[in-house]
């Protein structure tokens, strides 16, 4: 049952929300909104003036190549998202409710795809699957049999890119789920595919249209993948064609910001579905007073089938990528896999970026600085959202949600813009430091946080908070000691996700990047842009490493505070 | 509620300062500012006088804002130089591609907030920021240093600087194709025994407009239409579709700085790839922009200055970029170069057109 906000505590919470998803949120978004208003670009005389024209949206979607691109976009969006949702179901319900024998290392090389740079993955199947030079057709002796520059490659790219997203948000829902339901199921007499399909799988629904939901979202909004293979292939998808559209100089900021104003109407259109698929959010609260632990399913023999399974699955996922990035570290230039090729390996790739450590290391540093920080804030904050939209009965709640979801539709780069104006009109000493990508990291990355939060808060039964209130406890005491604890899954998957992201983010780093606030993705883009694959590669296996290293220390520290959920 | 009302009139507020501020600038921008008035008073001076002016100068302000289209390493090491050279200036740097540099001067600049002082720009990303007339007109002696075949890169009316050129080019592996084989200019890419092996960028402005310059307008037209016959591979990322070309994945790159696969030569002799040198080379200027209301006037003229020392093109040379004063370090002497700056919108909007109708639609 939902509770009226009556502490003063709350309203407190409720007040200093509202306050930062303003600042956050709202004033980008007016300036995304603006700019698509005005025919002028910003700093032309009549920018700021009081005329509005529906020019830019006009330009937009008059023509029938776009129109062309959404088609293509749509097919795009739902054979990625079933395969990606697929994959990642399977891997978090094979890790975590069976006892297939290995499931935690599978679910760490899952995660460990995450890591990897977004530009190695896509260029690691190139050199695997290109008609010409693929180490696929190579070995199989059959130039072209695989294709990576088509529709069906772009898919497959992107299914695995999105796998360990879907993973975490199923994981962090299954971890959280009462056995009890599942064994009524098969006390009367349901098999264990049955159990899961007619119970396990409805039970965690928050969870699959949340999964769902940013899937299809990410899949739209996705650029490398399309950009690097699909313009090879001649299939242009939705930002491809806003690519084209706009990549000349100067950057018709009016036309992106119409493109950006038909994605926030998308995800609109897709909160409204997914509000109506949890509009009983009482159905999924599977966490109440009575204690559980989730019971994993014997599989009997058929464990070793799926132990074998998933580790064919997280070889494609990570550890394809992973061995090409490796491989590549070690050359001078890059050559298909050759006995003269493993002659030349040397380590000089490692020791010129070791070597220059003021340059490679210390970004690095800004990095892990600008990740532990945005993926902490932006939890915390996320998770108050979550509990004011699910736990409360507040006029409006499903807008303080939206708005936590809006960001999601802003391009990166007009993010990027967006706060970097804010931040030179407002006299906030920001510009140059790593608290303005902090800040506009903690916009970019609510909406998914959200949604890991928001799947794990439906699970919990109001009942808890209940009896924390008639034992005296405030709302702060009761958010902090009932709700933070139960929503470990959803906090810790989402930190994980928050943090590697904010990692690896490149477009807002290069935007909002001078001298002193370089962070590791914009070293990455330095040794892309100036032609030393290699060298990126071995920068790439380095990022690798000093991230297991985080999480690892992450989950030590974890233990010590009672938190026992592997990622 | 009250917060929401003092919200909108916080925004409201803000946009009635914002429009003050850029009709300011806007008329602000007819005359000299401080800093050109600076310019055209050391422009008087004869070059020893004016150095001393500008060290001296340099020295009090200590600081110098700059953005350079250099990246990373490349960028930086070059500005250690300058530092080494005049260590009583210190470099506060950052890196972007030339597009970006643009935009973010623009952004700095309307908000009225001066904090960049120099930008290095390639001259066709330069009618953007010329329309708003961010530019300080900088008349310098440097520029007679730039020999007369690059005279062509030169402002007359002094509001840049060039100080390297950029190079677009034919080239090939050479595992895939041998050198009798080769294409010999731009139209040899139209050849059907080329079909489905030459690599593109998507539609590049600067690429096209170097090609407009070399052949005329039909003639370009005419190319595009035989080129898109031939099923060129389109895929973003000049880096990208050399390391790819250089790997065999392809065997020509139809468009793309030459510079990339002439390094990884250097670094391994075996690396396949040769130059067309036959094909004329497509080359426009890097140049040094002072922002008119730079906070570091001196040494933004000290540093512009310095990028056409010696040190600094010797240093463009030896990483393989091609400077303006000097021996080039891989193309001959006798390579056709055709420099180009930038045209009207109007024509960049026809050669768009063209390229769409027969490269960037087709299936």
């Amino acid at each position: 049952m939902r509770r009226r906000i009556a502490l003063d505590g709350g309203r407190l919470a409720l007040a200093l929300i509202i306050l930062i998803l303003v600042y956050q949120v709202v004033i980008p978004l007016l300036m995304v909104i603006w700019t698509s208003l005005k025919i002028e670009r910003p700093g032309e005389a009549g920018f700021f003036e009081l005329s509005f024209s529906l020019a830019n949206y006009v330009r937009a979607f008059s023509s029938g190549d776009f129109w062309r691109a959404t088609w293509n976009t749509l097919c795009f969006a739902l054979t990625s998202t079933l395969l990606s949702f697929g994959l990642g179901t399977f891997l978090a319900w094979l890790v975590h409710r069976t006892n297939t024998p290995l499931a935690r290392l599978i679910g760490i090389i899952t995660l460990g795809r995450i890591i990897i740079p977004g530009i190695l993955i896509t260029v690691a199947w190139i050199f695997m699957a290109s008609p010409s030079i693929g180490i696929l057709n190579s070995i199989l002796g059959v130039r072209g049999l695989f294709n990576i520059y088509s529709f069906w490659g772009m898919v497959w790219v992107h299914s695995l890119e999105m796998t360990p997203l879907a993973y975490l948000l199923l994981s962090a829902a299954l971890q959280s789920m009462d056995p009890r339901l599942e064994e009524a199921s098969q006390v009367a007499g349901a098999g264990h595919w049955s159990t899961l399909i007619r119970i396990s799988l409805p039970l965690v629904l928050p969870a699959v249209g949340a999964a769902l939901m940013l899937l299809v979202i990410y899949t739209v909004e996705t650029f490398e993948v399309p950009l690097l293979l699909g313009g090879r292939a001649h299939v242009r998808v939705y930002t491809t064609e806003i690519y084209y559209n706009t990549a000349r100089t100067p950057t018709d900021w009016g036309l992106s910001g119409a493109y950006s104003m038909a994605i926030l109407v998308l995800c609109a259109v897709l909160l409204a579905v997914y509000f109506r698929l949890v509009r009983h959010g009482e159905r999924y609260q599977t966490v109440t007073g009575k204690d559980f632990r989730p019971r994993r399913l014997d599989l009997g023999r058929w464990r070793y089938v799926t132990c074998g399974l998933g580790l064919f699955l997280v070889f494609l996922i990570t550890g394809i990528p992973f061995l090409v990035m490796l491989y590549a570290s070690f050359l001078a230039r890059y050559q298909p896999p050759s006995l003269q090729a493993f002659q030349n390996m040397s380590l000089s790739n490692y020791w010129e970026i070791l070597h220059d450590w003021a340059y490679s290391l210390y970004p690095l540093w800004n990095s892990t600085l600008v990740g532990l920080g945005t993926a902490t804030a932006v939890m915390l904050l996320v998770s108050a959202m979550s509990y004011f939209v699910h736990k409360t009965r507040l006029p409006g709640r499903k807008l303080l949600d939206f708005l936590g979801f809006a960001p999601i539709a802003i391009p990166s780069v007009v993010l990027g813009t967006a706060f970097l104006w804010f931040y030179l009109l407002v006299p906030v000493p920001v510009i140059g430091t790593l608290k303005i990508i902090g800040l506009a990291y903690v916009t970019r990355y609510m909406a998914v946080a959200l949604r890991f939060v928001s799947s794990s808060m439906l699970q919990i039964h109001s009942e808890l908070e209940e009896a924390a209130v008639v034992a005296g406890g405030r709302w702060l005491t009761n958010f902090r000691r009932v709700y933070l604890p139960l929503l470990r899954p959803g906090l810790m998957a989402g930190w994980f996700w928050v943090m590697v992201h904010a990692y690896r983010e490149l477009t807002i780093a290069l935007m909002l990047a001078r001298s002193q606030n370089r962070t590791a993705a914009v070293v990455i883009y330095d040794l892309w842009d100036n032609g030393s694959f290699p060298q990126l590669s071995a920068f790439g296996v380095l990022i690798f490493a000093l991230l297991i290293v985080l999480v690892v220390i992450g989950q030590a520290v974890g233990k010590q505070f009672g938190v026992q959920e592997q990622l | 509620m009250k917060n929401f009302t003092a919200f909108l009139q916080s925004i409201v507020a803000l946009i009635a300062l914002l429009m003050m501020d850029s009709s300011v600038l806007l008329h602000a921008a007819a005359a000299p500012s401080p800093a050109e008035q600076l310019f055209a008073e050391l422009a008087k001076l004869k070059p020893e006088q004016r150095t001393k002016r500008l060290e001296e100068g340099a020295r009090m302000e200590g600081k110098l804002n700059f953005i350079h289209t250099f990246r990373g390493k490349l960028a930086r090491d070059q500005v250690k130089l300058f530092e080494k050279r005049y260590p009583f200036v210190k470099v506060e740097m950052a890196d972007m591609g030339s597009q970006d540099a643009a935009e973010r001067l623009i952004a700095e600049e309307t908000a009225r907030r001066h904090l960049t002082d120099v930008v290095s720009l390639a001259v066709p990303d330069l009618p953007v920021i010329l329309k708003q007339d961010l530019l300080a007109n900088y008349p310098t002696p440097a520029t007679g240093r730039i020999p007369k075949k690059f005279h062509g890169f030169i402002d007359k009316e002094n509001r840049w600087l060039p100080w390297y050129w950029s190079e677009h080019g034919v080239s090939y592996n050479t595992n895939l194709i041998p050198p009798d084989k080769a294409p010999k200019d731009w139209q040899d890419l139209c050849n059907p025994a080329y079909k489905g092996q030459v690599s593109f960028d998507p539609p590049e402005t600067r690429f096209m407009v170097g090609l407009y310059v070399l052949m005329g307008e039909e003639k370009f037209k005419g190319w595009l239409k035989c080129m898109g016959e031939n099923q060129p591979i389109i895929q973003r990322g000049h880096t990208q579709r050399m390391n790819l070309m250089l790997a065999g994945d392809h065997a020509i790159q139809g468009d793309n700085f030459l510079y990339a696969g002439a390094q990884a030569k250097k670094k391994d002799p075996k690396t396949p790839y040769a130059i067309v040198y036959s094909a004329p080379i497509l080359a426009y200027a890097g140049a040094m922009v002072v922002n008119k209301n730079t906070q570091h006037p001196h040494a933004s003229a000290l540093f512009s200055d310095w990028t056409l020392s010696d040190e600094s093109q010797k240093y463009v040379a030896d990483e393989f970029r091609s400077p303006l004063i000097g021996r080039h370090p891989y193309l001959p002497d006798d390579a056709t170069v055709v420099p180009f700056g930038y045209v009207s919108d109007e024509i960049v909007n026809r050669l768009h057109a063209y390229w769409n109708q027969y490269i960037g639609k087709k299936k």
